[in-house]
C-alpha cells in the first residue's frame, strides 16, 4: 500500500488478522482514518467490527498486521497504550463507575493533579458549550448522559481518534439529534471518528466516509457521497443471497369480516406507556412501530407480566389476564421473544434441547415430577427440523450457535407452549441476512397457521414486509394505526417521529 | 434406550468425574500400599462418622452453587439440629422421633430464612449465609443454655442402648450396621445420593435449578419462578445439614451446639472439586459425591498411612483445593487461547 | 438536606451514627457503660478486628473476598510468639510479619487476579494451607510463655488508658483513609470494584490493583497477629480461625458493599469497634455472652437486607420515574447535557 499523499494518516490499520481458535474473525483488514473524518463502519453481527475495534483499543491482540498512528507503527499491547496514542473507544454500553461522581469518572486514570484536571475539564465543557453537574453520581445518569460522559473522557484525554460503537442504539430520537450535533462539532475540531452503526440512515446523516465489513474483510470503502442506500444494502448482503424483499410483495389483504380479536388491550397503562388500546386478530401480524425508547418494549414486557400494570385491561380470548404472573400468562397462551437475546433469551451454557423445552417445564407433557426426556427430545426435534436449525445434535451448547440459529431456537421455544399470541420484540436484531429471511418465512408460516403475532420492530422495512396492520408508538402512546395498504416507509417514519398526531385509518 | 445409556456412560467417562474416580482409585492404591491396614474396610467404616456430614451436606450445597449461590451456614445448622434434638428430648420430654422431625423443621426454616433474603431481597448469598452462620450457631448456643446439662458436656443418654449393649430406637441411626459391617450412615448417604441425583438430573425441578443458574432472566421469561427455586435450594441444604446433625448425634450419643463447626472448608472443597461451577449453571451430584469421597479417604488415609496429625488435615485439603482449581484455570486458559471460544458480551454491573 | 447528601456519599457516617446510637442505648440501660473507662476498653479491644477489617476492606472494595486472613493472623501470631520466646524485638517481628503478609498476598493475588479463580474458593484453600503451616510451624503445640515485655506491650498506654496499639492502628487507618480517598492510586481499588471492565478500558492496572489489595490484606492480618499474640499471651494451632468472618462482618456493618466499589476504611474501623464491643455491651445490658453470635448474625443480616432493599427501591423508582417522564402527556423530550444546578 502506498499512501497517495505525503501526510501520514491519523490512523492506519493494515493486514490485521485475528482468529479465535478455528474461527477466523478478521481476515486481513485494512482501514484508514484522517483528521476530521467520520468513518461509518457498518456490517452484520459477527462481521468482526467489534473485534477490530478491540484490537485497535489494545483489548485483544491481533494475530498479524500492524497499526500505524500518525505514521508511527504502534504495538497496542494494552488499553493504556492505545489511550496514550490518542485513541478512545466509547463502548456500546457506557462503562462508567456507577458509585463515583461524574468528575471522578472522567478523571480516573490520569496522572495530573485533580485541580488541573478539573480546570481542563471545565475549559473543554465551556468550549463545546456543555454544562454538567460534575458532582452527580454516575448511577443517576441516563444512558444518553453516560455516553456524553464517555465523550468528555475522550476529550480530556485529547483523543485524536474516537471510536463510537453503536452510540445511538439506546438513545431516544431527540437525544440522537443533539448527539449528532456533538459529533459534528468534534469532527470540525479535527478529530477522526470511527462510527459503528447498524442504521443506514445515520450513515448518510453524519458520516463523511463509509466502510462495509463483511465476514472479516472490508468489502467496500469510500466517501459517503459516492454511494446511495441501495448500493450499501446490496454490499451488506452476503454474496449469492437473493434479495429478501423480492418475494414479499405479493401480500394478501386480510379479511376482518366477522372475525373476533384474540387479544385486546383496553386503555392499558404502565411504566413507560399510557392508555394503549389495540386488538390483534387470529392469523394476523400486528406491527408495532416506533423508535427505541418509545415505550414499546416496556409495553410488551408488561403484557407478559414482567412489570406492574397501572391501569386498563389485557384480554386474551375473552379472559382477563391483566396483572397475572408470567407463568400464568404463558399458560393462558401468550409467549414472548425478548429483544435482548443474550441477556433474556438464551441459556448460554445449556444444550439446545433444554433451551427449547424450558418454557414447557410447567406443562404436564414433560412429566409430572420426572422430566420426560423422550417428549423433550421430540419437542426440540420438531422445531429443529421445522426451522432448519443448524445443530450437530440437541446436546450442542447454545452459546456455540450463530445468532440466527440461536434466535430460531428462541422462536421454537416461544411456540412450544402452543400460544394463541406470540409477542416478538425485534426478532431479527443483529441477525445476518440469510437467517433473517428464514425467520420471516417462519413468522409468515405461523400467521398462516392462525397464530396472532405482535411484531415489535424499529426496522420499518420489516413492518412493511410482514405486518397486516400496524400501530405506531410515540412517547408511550399509540399515535397512528395503519392498515396493510397504508403501511409505507413514509407514514411509519412520520408517525414514529411524532409528525402525525391524529389517529389514521382505524380498523 | 440401553445403547443411549451406554453412549452417555461413555461420554461421561471422559469427563471430570472419571478423573475423580481415578484419583479415588489412586488413593486406595497408595494408601493401601503404605499401610495394608487401610484396606481393612472395618477401620474405614468405623471412622465414617468423622466424614459423613461433609459428604451429605456437600450434596445439597451443590444445588445452591448451581443456582449461582453459596452456603456457608450449613455447618452451623448441624450443631443447631443436634442441640434442638437434645433439648427437646431431655428437657421438654418429647418423643425422640418428634424431636427429629422438629429438628428437621427448624433446619428447613433456617434455610428458608436465608434463602428468602437471597432470592427475594437480592442480597449476596455469601453475606446472608455468613450472617446465618453467626445467627444459627448463636441460637444453638442459646438453646443449649435452656438445658439443665452444661453446654460443654453435651446432652447424652439418648434412647436406646440396652444393658447388653444392643442399640435400639434412635441410637440405631448412629450405630446400626448392615451385615454387622456397613454402617447405617453410609446406607443413608447412598440413599441420599440417589435421591439427589434423581432430583437434580432427572426431575423437572433439577432442570429448573440449572436454568436459573445459567440465566435467571431467561428463566423468568420461561415461566420459571426463579425466586422459589433459589430459596428451595437453601431449604434443601438446611435439611441436609439436619440429617447430618441427626446422624452425628445418634452416633456419639451427645447433643452439642458446636457440632460440625469446622466443616465449611471441606464442604466447599468437595463441591468445587466435584466440578460445580461457582458462578452457577454447571455441576453434578456424582461429581460432588466422588469428590467428597476423595476428600474423606484422604482425611482418613493420611493419618494412618503417613502419620499426618488429624489436627493438620487442613493443609492437604487446602493444597488439593488450590492445586485443582488452579490447574483447571490454567488448562481452560490454554484451551481459551487455542480452542474456539465465542466471547460473551461484556455486561455492565448494574448495582 | 446537606447531611443526608453527605451520608449518602460518605457511608461511614451512617455507621458512626449507628455506633453512637448503640452506645447511647446501652448507656441508657446501664449508665455505667458510658464512662470513659469502659468506652476506652471497647476501643482497646477492637485493635485486632480493626486491622483485619481495614486490611480486608481493600480486597472487598475491589469486589473480591479474602477468607485466608484468619489463618494468616494465626501464623503471624505463632511466629511472633516464638520470637518473643527467643527475646527478639518487636521490630524483627514486624519485618517477618511484613514478609509473611506480602507472600500470602502475592499468592492469593496470583490465584484470583491472574488465574481468575473465584476469590472465596481460592482464599479458602489458601487459608487451609496456612492453617496447616501453623501446625507444622508450632509442631502442633500451643506457643506460650512469652517474655513479659512482649505481653505487657498490649497494656502500654499512651494517655488516659488508650493503648499504644490502638493509637498506632488508629493513625494507620486514618492515614490509609486519606491515601485511599485523595490519591490517584487509592481510587483504583474502588474503581476496579465498581466496574472492572470500565477500569481496564480507561487503562487502570486492574490485576495489579487486586494483587496489591491482597498484599495489604495479608500484611494487616499479619500485624494483627503480632497484637493477637501480645494480647492473649498464647497462640494455639487454631488461633484466629473464625476471625475472617468477623472481619467481613465488621466491613459490612461499616457500610462496605460486598459487591465492591462502595464504602471506605473508616467504616471498616467503626464496624470493627462495634464487633469488638458486642461482648462488653452484652455484659452491661445483663445478657450472657452466649448472645454474641446471635446478635452479630441478626445485625449483619438486617444491615445487608435493609441496604439491598433501599438500593433496589432507589434504582427501581429512578427507572420508573424516567419511564413515566417519557410517556407523560405532553412530555417534552429531555435535552442532552442540561444544567442541573450545582
Amino acid at each position: 500500500m502506498i499512501e497517495s499523499n505525503g501526510a501520514p494518516k491519523l490512523l492506519s490499520v493494515r493486514g490485521i488478522t485475528k482468529a479465535f481458535g478455528t474461527n477466523r474473525v478478521l481476515k486481513s483488514v485494512a482501514l484508514d482514518l484522517e483528521q476530521g473524518e467520520i468513518l461509518a463502519l457498518i456490517g452484520g453481527n459477527g462481521a468482526g467490527k467489534s473485534t477490530l475495534m478491540k484490537i485497535i483499543m489494545g483489548i485483544y491482540q491481533p494475530d498479524g498486521g500492524e497499526i500505524t498512528i500518525n505514521g508511527k507503527i504502534t504495538a497496542m499491547t494494552k488499553p493504556s497504550v492505545a489511550l496514550s496514542s490518542g485513541i478512545y473507544m466509547v463502548p456500546q454500553e457506557p462503562m462508567l463507575f456507577p458509585n463515583m461522581t461524574v468528575e471522578e469518572n472522567i478523571t480516573m486514570g490520569f496522572k495530573e493533579s485533580q485541580r488541573e484536571l478539573r480546570n481542563r475539564l471545565k475549559n473543554i465543557m465551556e468550549d463545546i458549550g456543555w454544562k454538567f453537574d460534575l458532582g452527580r453520581k454516575a448511577s443517576s445518569l441516563s444512558i444518553a448522559e453516560q455516553t456524553l460522559v464517555e465523550i468528555l473522557r475522550a476529550l480530556l484525554r485529547e483523543a485524536k481518534v474516537l471510536i463510537l460503537d453503536e452510540p445511538t442504539s439506546a438513545l431516544t430520537f431527540d437525544e440522537v439529534e443533539s448527539f449528532f450535533r456533538v459529533i459534528e462539532d468534534l469532527r470540525k475540531k479535527g478529530i477522526g471518528i470511527i462510527y459503528i452503526t447498524h442504521r443506514l440512515a445515520e450513515v448518510f446523516e453524519i458520516a463523511t466516509h463509509v466502510s462495509i465489513m463483511c465476514d472479516g474483510i472490508i468489502t467496500l470503502h469510500g466517501p459517503v457521497v459516492d454511494f446511495n442506500r441501495e448500493m450499501l444494502v446490496k454490499s451488506l448482503m452476503p454474496p449469492n443471497t437473493e434479495h429478501v424483499e423480492s418475494k414479499a410483495n405479493e401480500c394478501k389483504i386480510m379479511d376482518y369480516e366477522g372475525k373476533k380479536p384474540v387479544f385486546e388491550l383496553q386503555n392499558f397503562s404502565g411504566f413507560g406507556f399510557n392508555n394503549i388500546s389495540l386488538k390483534v386478530y387470529p392469523g394476523e401480524i400486528l406491527g408495532v412501530a416506533g423508535v427505541v425508547g418509545a415505550g414499546r418494549t416496556e409495553l410488551v414486557s408488561t403484557i407478559f407480566g414482567r412489570d406492574k400494570v397501572l391501569g386498563g385491561h389485557a384480554v386474551l380470548d375473552g379472559a382477563d389476564i391483566t396483572g397475572m404472573k408470567t407463568k400464568d400468562i404463558l399458560k393462558a397462551g401468550i409467549n414472548y421473544v425478548p429483544e435482548d437475546r443474550y441477556l433474556y433469551g438464551i441459556y448460554g451454557i445449556s444444550s439446545v434441547g433444554s433451551n427449547m423445552s424450558s418454557a414447557s417445564l410447567n406443562d404436564k407433557s414433560l412429566g409430572r415430577f420426572i422430566l420426560n426426556r423422550k417428549n423433550e427430545q421430540s419437542l426440540a426435534q420438531t422445531y429443529i427440523d421445522n426451522f432448519r436449525i443448524k445443530v450437530t445434535d440437541q446436546e450442542q451448547l447454545m452459546s456455540s450457535l450463530s445468532g440466527g440459529n440461536q434466535q430460531k431456537v428462541v422462536l421454537g421455544r416461544s411456540l412450544s407452549t402452543k400460544p394463541k399470541l406470540v409477542i416478538m420484540d425485534e426478532p431479527t436484531r443483529g441477525i445476518d441476512a440469510a437467517a433473517r429471511g428464514d425467520i420471516y418465512t417462519i413468522i409468515q408460516k405461523l400467521r398462516d397457521e392462525g397464530v396472532a403475532i405482535l411484531l415489535v420492530s424499529s426496522d420499518m422495512e420489516e413492518i412493511i414486509e410482514l405486518a397486516d396492520r400496524a400501530v405506531c408508538v410515540f412517547q408511550g402512546r399509540i399515535n397512528a394505526e395503519l392498515c396493510k395498504e397504508e403501511i409505507t416507509q413514509d407514514k411509519l417514519t412520520s408517525a414514529s417521529f411524532g409528525v402525525v398526531t391524529e389517529k389514521e385509518g382505524a380498523v | 434406550m440401553k445403547t443411549n445409556f451406554l453412549k452417555g456412560l461413555g461420554a461421561k467417562l471422559k469427563t471430570w468425574e472419571f478423573a475423580l474416580l481415578m484419583i479415588l482409585v489412586a488413593e486406595f492404591v497408595v494408601f493401601g500400599a503404605v499401610n495394608p491396614k487401610f484396606l481393612a474396610l472395618n477401620s474405614l467404616f468405623s471412622s465414617v462418622n468423622n466424614y459423613i456430614s461433609i459428604c451429605i451436606i456437600s450434596l445439597f450445597v451443590t444445588f445452591v452453587m448451581i443456582t449461582g449461590g453459596i452456603d456457608i451456614q450449613a455447618s452451623s445448622i448441624v450443631g443447631l439440629t443436634s442441640i434442638v434434638i437434645g433439648v427437646s428430648w431431655s428437657d421438654l420430654g418429647l418423643n425422640i422421633w418428634v424431636c427429629i422431625i422438629l429438628a428437621i423443621v427448624v433446619a428447613a426454616v433456617c434455610g428458608a430464612i436465608s434463602g428468602y433474603f437471597v432470592a427475594f431481597c437480592n442480597v449476596q448469598p455469601m453475606v446472608v449465609t455468613l450472617g446465618g452462620s453467626f445467627l444459627y450457631s448463636g441460637i444453638a448456643l442459646l438453646i443449649s443454655t435452656l438445658s439443665s446439662t452444661p453446654a460443654y458436656m453435651g446432652i447424652g443418654g439418648f434412647p436406646g442402648k440396652t444393658a447388653e449393649g444392643i442399640y435400639t430406637s434412635f441410637r440405631l441411626l448412629g450405630k446400626w450396621k448392615l451385615f454387622d459391617m456397613i454402617p447405617i450412615q453410609l446406607l443413608i448417604y447412598f440413599g441420599l445420593v440417589v435421591i439427589c441425583y434423581i432430583l437434580l438430573h432427572k426431575s423437572k425441578y433439577g432442570r429448573k435449578v440449572f436454568l436459573v443458574g445459567i440465566n435467571r432472566n431467561t428463566a423468568e421469561l420461561s415461566g420459571i419462578n426463579s425466586r422459589l427455586i433459589i430459596m428451595s435450594t437453601y431449604i434443601l441444604t438446611g435439611i441436609g445439614a439436619a440429617i447430618a446433625g441427626i446422624l452425628l448425634t445418634a452416633n456419639v450419643d451427645s447433643a452439642k451446639s458446636d457440632l460440625g463447626s469446622t466443616f465449611t472448608l471441606s464442604i466447599i472443597t468437595a463441591v468445587v472439586l466435584g466440578g460445580t461451577l461457582s458462578t452457577g449453571g454447571k455441576g453434578s451430584i456424582i461429581g460432588t459425591a466422588l469428590a467428597s469421597l476423595v476428600i474423606c479417604i484422604m482425611r482418613f488415609g493420611l493419618p494412618i498411612c503417613f502419620g499426618v496429625s488429624t489436627q493438620n488435615l487442613d493443609l492437604p485439603m487446602g493444597i488439593m483445593l488450590v492445586v485443582i482449581i488452579a490447574g483447571r484455570a490454567i488448562t481452560s486458559r490454554l484451551k481459551l487461547s487455542s480452542g474456539s471460544v465465542r466471547k460473551g458480551r461484556l455486561v455492565q454491573k448494574t448495582h | 438536606m446537606k447531611l443526608k447528601k453527605m451520608m449518602g456519599r460518605t457511608r461511614w457516617i451512617s455507621s458512626l451514627v449507628f455506633l453512637v446510637a448503640l452506645f447511647l442505648i446501652v448507656g441508657s440501660i446501664n449508665s455505667s457503660f458510658l464512662t470513659a473507662e469502659s468506652i476506652i476498653s471497647c476501643l482497646n479491644n477492637s485493635v485486632v478486628y480493626m486491622l483485619l477489617a481495614v486490611g480486608i476492606a481493600f480486597v472487598i472494595l475491589c469486589g473480591e473476598i479474602d477468607v485466608s486472613i484468619g489463618a494468616t493472623m494465626g501464623l503471624a501470631a505463632a511466629m511472633a510468639g516464638t520470637m518473643a520466646q527467643n527475646g527478639q524485638s518487636l521490630g524483627v517481628m514486624i519485618v517477618y510479619a511484613l514478609v509473611l503478609g506480602i507472600a500470602v498476598g502475592v499468592f492469593n493475588g496470583i490465584g484470583v487476579a491472574i488465574l481468575g479463580i473465584p476469590s472465596l474458593i481460592f482464599t479458602l484453600g489458601a487459608g487451609g494451607i496456612l492453617r496447616g503451616i501453623v501446625y507444622l510451624y508450632s509442631g502442633g503445640r500451643t506457643v506460650e510463655n512469652f517474655a513479659g515485655s512482649f505481653t505487657s506491650l498490649n497494656n502500654t498506654t499512651v494517655f488516659s488508658g488508650i493503648t499504644w496499639f490502638f493509637t498506632l492502628a488508629f493513625v494507620i487507618v486514618i492515614a490509609v483513609y486519606f491515601i485511599l480517598t485523595y490519591t490517584k492510586r487509592g481510587k483504583y481499588f474502588i474503581a476496579v470494584g465498581d466496574n472492572i471492565n470500565g477500569a481496564i478500558l480507561v487503562g487502570l492496572p486492574a490485576k495489579q490493583t487486586k494483587i496489591v489489595a491482597y498484599i495489604i490484606s495479608g500484611c494487616f492480618a499479619a500485624f494483627a497477629g503480632i497484637i493477637f499474640a501480645s494480647k492473649y499471651g498464647q497462640v494455639n494451632i487454631v488461633a484466629g480461625s473464625g476471625y475472617e468472618m468477623s472481619a467481613i462482618a465488621a466491613c459490612v456493618i461499616g457500610g462496605i458493599s460486598l459487591t465492591g466499589g462502595l464504602g471506605d476504611v473508616i467504616g471498616a474501623m467503626i464496624g470493627a469497634v462495634i464487633m469488638a464491643s458486642i461482648t462488653k455491651i452484652l455484659v452491661f445490658v445483663g445478657l450472657s455472652s452466649d448472645y454474641n453470635n446471635t446478635i452479630t448474625g441478626v445485625m449483619l443480616i438486617t444491615i445487608v437486607v435493609v441496604d439491598a432493599l433501599t438500593q433496589r427501591r432507589a434504582t427501581e423508582s429512578a427507572r420508573r420515574k424516567r419511564l413515566a417522564a417519557r410517556s407523560a402527556p405532553g412530555a417534552s423530550p429531555q435535552p442532552l447535557a442540561e444544567e442541573v444546578a450545582i
